[in-house]
């Protein structure tokens, strides 16, 4: 009888770490594969948040301090085409898909964030 | 009763993907660049406090545009006599003095060349070799004199640039704020290229810095500032060559001798200088200034590193 209790806890013990270990990977493998996302920054305000995922054209204008900001989606990347700042640092910086990697128009206090795949606490 | 620990045990997922506990977070525009902010303790007016800061020092530094205080423009468009703030003041000095002390190639006199390297790559052009003596000539006949009460006078042509060494000295007034409110878990993160690290809200307390440039390489760290210098977020590709917004004030050249420079420090401006210099040392130069300013640095080609200090570890995803 107790070695058959034995046997029972064993099991359901190994299969409760089973289900840990798959819900671990599955929870894991979502932080990493998940749909990337852009948001979009007036000062310290999301003014638009686009699901980048979803591979689409498509133009956005966003007023800046000094001027509106033209942003364009692309196969799942996203890019300034256009601002009127004196640097052109944002324009430079062309289509970006990767999380860590903000786009900045200081001069216009606009930045597009993209969050779906960060791992690190801040890349560099 | 049974299933006690089923329920304890399937809450562990759970409780393993929490937040990271940021409490106050905020960003602000300054130097060009975004300040992102988090704060893992306190009150939310210490990031009004540093965001502050973050305009003040930007708007002292700035060589582009004038402003409602004496700031770098004012001191480039005069051979007077210039009285500015102390902070100004010093930081000028700093810069000025860092050469002497082991640095050859950070000049805070090479503002005009790096205005001129910029014109000239936003047109996909490479700086002609005439305008680059002409350039250097000013910078190696041009002075700053410092003066009683915070007085600063520029001798000569050449312009002040203080790109690489400004963000580095802000983050050092935000941590000596940081130490005067007894906070210890912080991270801002000031445009990638400087970061102030306190302690995470964690039980080891490190941060993740992932490194773009090395495939899924992380280096694990806290209490410290880390400086980035790199032609590769604002290089222009000419003729199969990556020109650089970091320009060497010794040749007048826009190209790197490395194409990445890590540098993790205690002080934030001698960290941002340190990794400028950095980009146009060979690896024996990139040792000597290590043990000259105690930093640990990462030099990075292409994708590849090739000079690591023993005393940082590289992790990978």
């Amino acid at each position: 009888m107790d070695k058959k209790k034995l046997r029972n806890d064993l099991i359901l013990i190994i299969s409760l770490f089973l289900v840990m270990a798959v819900t671990l990977t599955i929870t894991l493998s979502f932080k990493v594969r998940t749909n990337l996302v852009a948001r979009i920054f007036y000062e310290n305000n999301i003014v638009e948040t686009i699901d980048l995922s979803k591979n689409e054209d498509k133009d956005y204008f966003v007023d800046g301090k000094h001027g509106k900001l033209h942003i364009h989606t692309h196969e799942g990347a996203i890019a300034v085409l256009e601002s009127n700042c004196p640097h052109q640092d944002c324009v430079h910086m062309g289509y970006v898909s990767e999380s860590g990697k903000p786009i900045i128009c200081a001069y216009n206090a606009v930045s597009i964030v993209i969050d779906g795949n960060n791992i690190n606490d801040v890349e560099i | 009763m049974k299933f006690k620990p089923l329920i304890y045990l399937s809450l562990f997922p759970l409780l393993t993907s929490c937040s990271s506990g940021v409490i106050f977070e905020d960003k602000a525009f300054a130097f060009d660049t975004m300040i992102d902010m988090k704060l893992y303790e306190g009150e939310s007016s210490s990031l009004k406090e540093i965001k502050n800061l973050a305009n003040t020092y930007s708007k002292l530094t700035d060589n582009y545009l004038t402003s409602d205080v004496n700031n770098v423009y004012t001191i480039n468009n005069t051979n007077e006599d210039v009285s500015v703030d102390s902070n100004l003041y010093k930081l000028l000095k700093l810069s000025y003095e860092l050469k002497g002390k082991g640095l050859t190639y950070f000049n805070p006199l090479c503002g005009s060349l790096a205005k001129k390297w910029k014109e000239a790559l936003d047109k996909k052009e490479v700086l002609s070799s005439g305008i680059i003596e002409e350039e250097l000539a000013k910078i190696n006949s041009s002075s700053l004199t410092f003066k009683d009460n915070n007085i600063v006078q520029r001798v000569g042509d050449a312009e002040i640039d203080l790109g690489a060494i400004a963000k580095g000295y802000y983050l050092d007034s935000v941590k000596e704020y940081f130490v005067s409110k007894n906070y210890t878990k912080y991270l801002i993160n000031a445009g990638t290229s400087s970061i102030l690290l306190g302690s995470k809200n964690t039980d080891d307390g490190l941060f993740n810095i992932g490194l773009s440039y090395v495939k899924n390489g992380y280096l694990k760290l806290k209490n410290c500032f880390v400086s980035t210098s790199s032609n590769k977020s604002q290089g222009v590709m000419i003729d199969g060559k990556i020109y650089s917004h970091i320009v060497n004030p010794i040749n007048g050249s826009a190209l790197n001798e490395n194409d990445v420079a890590i540098v993790v420090s205690n002080n934030g401006a001698y960290g941002d200088a340190i990794s400028t210099t950095l980009t146009m040392c060979n690896i024996e130069e990139v040792k000597e200034i290590e043990s000259l300013f105690e930093v640990k640095a990462i030099i990075i080609k292409g994708s590849d590193i090739i000079y690591k200090n023993q005393e940082l570890e590289v992790y990978y995803h």
